[in-house]
């Protein structure tokens, strides 16, 4: 494959880089002229072999390659660990998982005064059975909490009024609720 | 140790309130036996003269499917062979169809119904700071700021992130939830993976004991023991406490995710008429219709 290699005169001349026909031509040509034009000349080899044999072209001479570009991972001696976390594989028969969903039929194959929400302990008590969105959410926990908080956690209730009182405003003034479809 | 085998040997060790509501209507049949190795000898030499046939005509059963036959087999390895006798199990519940569809929707809903989503992010109006305009409208050459809060800002608040207590509650109709718990059942007796078992009593009480027998039968990687009351005997319960891919329930805590993760269902004959009769009394009850129709609320 012919290579075109941008040279300076000078340094062309003292490496052996071998010039064909028109290319040594126009090198002599320039060594006597008085104006300098940068040379460009094609590097072209009779057998693949002899290209191989050479080895790499040398590029970038003398800059300082900061980056990482040898082995896996970087050094670690100057540079930090990349955040690559260790595989941890999840023990799919720990108790939770092995026995996952016991108990969701109780209302079916029990004797029946039971609902699966009063048997989902993982969920906190005033959120079992419930669905809603922010603001319902925020309307519960006011109903069932608002008046503990308003005694131990008084900054908390107050941001909590107010965005209550945001969202009112939010949901209904600058949203659509579904019944814009049918109108 | 106390932690896993409390599962067994009754959940009243986590959650009293709920087991005694639930046995006070259940009736305990039978008083568990002494269960030493010469006992269970004697016992499985002499009870088992005649094979054990439990052929139910099923007379009420308005289904044309006939019904299903299954061994019955023993979890004694002394005994002179493993099938003990036959049962009949009722069509509809047993030879129902298969409804993947259905199957799916129970599995979603049982992972769903309990989820709940802890993100949260805060708000311009949460994030600490950012009372004070930055800098004045005009005259500085700069883009204009009321807040250094803003959703534009580094550090500012998420406009639309995930808020605090986010649930996925709902409910499947119950019909779905009923024909769900027989299509799995069906499937899994199609699939050869359902065995039905005199009792879970055992001779010994190593967990090598019960992995030789799963092994030896060609009972899956992994088995649920299905018995009608949720108190176990003692050497099933040892057994299996090391083993975490052996699995002890009661009919009450059944479900379809459980039946799809263990390899193999084995209920004993107690624990599948006890199967048969509650979902058959659903089936049958007058206002299924308005069960059907309820909406849950809390």
């Amino acid at each position: 494959m012919a290579c075109a290699v941008k040279s300076l005169l000078g340094s062309l001349s003292r490496v052996a880089t071998p010039l064909y026909g028109a290319a040594a031509a126009a090198a002599a040509a320039a060594r006597t002229s008085q104006a300098w034009t940068p040379l460009v000349t094609s590097v072209r080899h009779r057998y693949h072999w002899q290209k191989m044999k050479k080895g790499p072209l040398l590029k970038n001479y003398g800059q300082n390659d900061i980056l990482h570009n040898k082995g896996l991972m970087p050094h670690i001696e100057h540079h930090k660990r990349l955040p690559i976390p260790l595989y941890r594989p999840k023990n799919n028969w720990a108790e939770k998982r092995a026995l996952f969903g016991q108990n969701d039929y109780i209302d079916i194959l029990g004797p029946g005064n039971l609902h699966p929400t009063k048997t989902a302990y993982s969920v906190p008590a005033w959120l079992r059975g419930f669905k809603g969105n922010e603001y319902q959410m925020l309307l519960r926990k006011k109903k069932l909490f608002g008046q503990q908080m308003a005694i131990y956690r008084p900054s908390k209730r107050r941001e909590m009024d107010k965005r209550i009182v945001w969202l009112y405003k939010y949901l209904n003034f600058k949203t659509k609720d579904y019944m814009w479809k049918k109108a | 140790m106390a932690g896993a085998l409390s599962l067994a040997w009754g959940v009243t060790a986590h959650r009293p309130a709920l087991l005694r509501q639930v046995l006070r209507s259940f009736s305990v049949t039978a008083v568990r036996n002494q269960e030493t190795g010469a006992a269970v000898a004697a016992a499985s030499i002499d009870s088992r003269k005649s094979p054990l046939i439990l052929d139910e005509k099923f007379p009420d059963s308005n289904s044309i499917v006939v019904p299903r036959e299954a061994w019955i087999e023993t979890l004694d390895t002394s005994a002179a062979s493993t099938q003990v006798g036959l049962i009949h199990l009722h069509p509809q519940v047993f030879g129902a169809n298969p409804r993947l569809d259905l199957i799916h929707e129970n599995v979603t809903w049982q992972k769903k119904f309990r989820m709940v989503n802890y993100a949260h992010t805060k708000v311009r109006s949460e994030v600490r700071g950012g009372g004070k305009k930055p800098w004045p409208q005009k005259g500085l050459g700069r883009a204009r700021h009321g807040s250094i809060r803003s959703p534009l800002w580094r550090g500012g608040g998420v406009t639309h992130g995930p808020r605090a207590y986010t649930t996925h509650f709902y409910m499947l109709p119950f019909s779905k939830r009923l024909q769900g718990l027989t299509a799995t059942l069906s499937a899994k007796f199609a699939q050869d993976d359902l065995k039905i078992v005199e009792s879970l009593d055992m001779p010994s009480d190593e967990a090598g004991y019960l992995e030789q027998l799963c092994e030896n039968r060609r009972w899956g990687i992994s088995v649920l023991f299905v018995d009608d009351s949720d108190i176990m005997p003692r050497n099933i319960t040892l057994a299996s406490d090391t083993l975490r891919h052996m699995n002890l329930m009661p009919v009450y805590g059944l479900n379809v995710h459980s039946m799809l993760k263990h390899e193999t269902l084995v209920l004993t004959v107690a624990a599948v008429r006890r199967i048969e009769e509650r979902i058959l009394y659903h089936f049958r009850r007058p206002d299924l219709p308005k069960e059907n129709m309820k909406r849950f609320r809390m």
